[in-house]
């Protein structure tokens, strides 16, 4: 069975070892999740698990299309409500986040750029301020990874992944005004 | 499975064991994929790949699944085991009901024979505490017995109440009628006292009452006795 057939399968009968089927495959990926948010092995462990017991009540009742952009957000939102009961405060990046929050862009666009699309996306590179317009030209025009991105240009590791993360948000959202101006 | 080759991506990815155009290609995905990217994220917080954290819970998972499986068996039982309680339950109330019913309509016809016709046609006696402290040996129920047997058909039914001493012989001597009884009555009560049980004490006082056995007189049938009554007569 897929993940479809798994999930309508759980859903009509119930059968709990069709949701641990499904479950699994994504539990090292929730555990980094987890981690990310937890900063603690044991919470993080725990807390899959306790995302799979609300699974349990969650995924007979919800009509869910993309299984995995759901738990994502689904486990994310389980952490900072574990963070929130503690009252612990800890330091997330906003611009991290922000980037999270945004899903699948492209797919199927992408095959029917044309002349003008182009022309349109060199117009909104130019919008982007510095540091994302030269991370975003290195890492997808000449393929580059971040680490030699951060060696080339001297910025930090993780302030080239969020200059690259923004960056491409900020390029989509100018491309769509573009479009929807027209 | 994908699953284990992306964690050992994720491995090489942050521990350097990657080829430049290695590392980009998981960047580029990571960036279509935030649950990928969240997750680099926190392995890289952890400073690697700890695989025997995730057997671990792997083995939760499966043992969880397991339980609920156990568990959903043993309420299955559960439920069968409680089924044959209730049919059992429901048997039994049934069967309750039915002795119940054929004992209450049993005790129903035994009341209307007894409470109608044994007043009237038994003497009763009530010893009246206020006038004496005779009792008859082989107590009050024997005697009642006796004047059962020993009475004689007077024809006239009532209530007498008597006074009386105990004389040397242990019978009632003096026996004196309170008010006017018919003469009948009052030579009947004297008779049975006579030749009755022994007493002890000093006095007694007695109150009796006849039965009517036998009516001559319908007019004082019509008083005495109530409506919901005939048929009695006949025994």
């Amino acid at each position: 069975m897929n993940e479809k057939e798994l999930l309508q399968h759980y859903k009509t009968t119930g059968d709990i070892s069709a949701l641990g089927k499904l479950y699994s495959p994504y539990m090292s990926l929730l555990y980094g999740v987890c981690f990310k948010y937890l900063q603690d092995p044991d919470r993080s462990q725990d807390a899959v698990m306790q995302i799979f017991e609300e699974l349990i009540q969650k995924l007979r009742h919800y009509e869910i299309d993309n299984f995995k952009s759901w738990l994502h957000v689904y486990s994310k939102n389980y952490c900072l409500m574990q963070l929130r009961k503690d009252k612990r405060t800890t330091q997330v990046d906003i611009e991290d986040n922000l980037f999270e929050s945004e899903q699948k862009l492209n797919s199927s666009e992408e095959a029917k750029w044309e002349e003008r699309d182009f022309e349109r996306l060199e117009g909104c590179m130019q919008t982007l301020n510095q540091e994302q317009k030269e991370c975003v030209r290195l890492f997808y025009l000449e393929q580059k990874c971040y680490k030699d991105i951060a060696d080339l240009t001297g910025y930090d590791l993780n302030k080239v992944k969020s200059a690259i993360q923004n960056g491409k948000r900020n390029l989509k959202i100018c491309m769509e005004r573009k479009e929807n101006g027209k | 499975m994908e699953n284990n080759y992306q964690l050992s991506r994720i491995h090489n990815y942050i521990h350097g064991l990657m080829s430049k155009e290695e590392m980009f290609q998981l960047e580029k995905e990571a960036l279509e994929d935030p649950f990928l990217q969240d997750a680099i994220d926190g392995y890289r917080l952890q400073n690697g790949v700890d695989a025997r954290q995730l057997s671990l819970l792997q083995q939760r998972l499966n043992r969880r699944v397991e339980n609920t499986i156990a568990t959903r068996h043993a309420q299955y039982y559960t439920w069968q085991r409680l089924a044959v309680g209730a049919a059992a339950g429901v048997l039994f109330v049934v069967l309750l009901a039915l002795l119940y019913f054929k004992h209450f309509n049993g005790k129903a016809e035994r009341t209307t024979d007894v409470t109608l016709s044994e007043p009237e046609n038994l003497v009763t006696i009530e010893p009246l505490l206020d006038g004496g402290d005779a009792t008859p040996l082989g107590g009050w129920k024997a005697f009642e017995h006796y004047l059962n047997n020993q009475l004689k058909d007077t024809g006239i039914g009532g209530t007498i109440i008597v006074n009386f001493t105990i004389g040397q012989d242990g019978l009632p001597a003096q026996i004196q009628a309170e008010g006017t009884p018919a003469q009948a009555l009052v030579e009947e009560t004297i008779r049975l006292l006579r030749s009755g049980a022994k007493w002890q004490g000093t006095k007694g006082r007695l109150k009796i009452t006849f039965p009517l056995k036998e009516m001559k007189d319908p007019a004082q049938s019509n008083i005495i006795k109530p409506p919901h009554c005939f048929g009695i007569e006949k025994s």
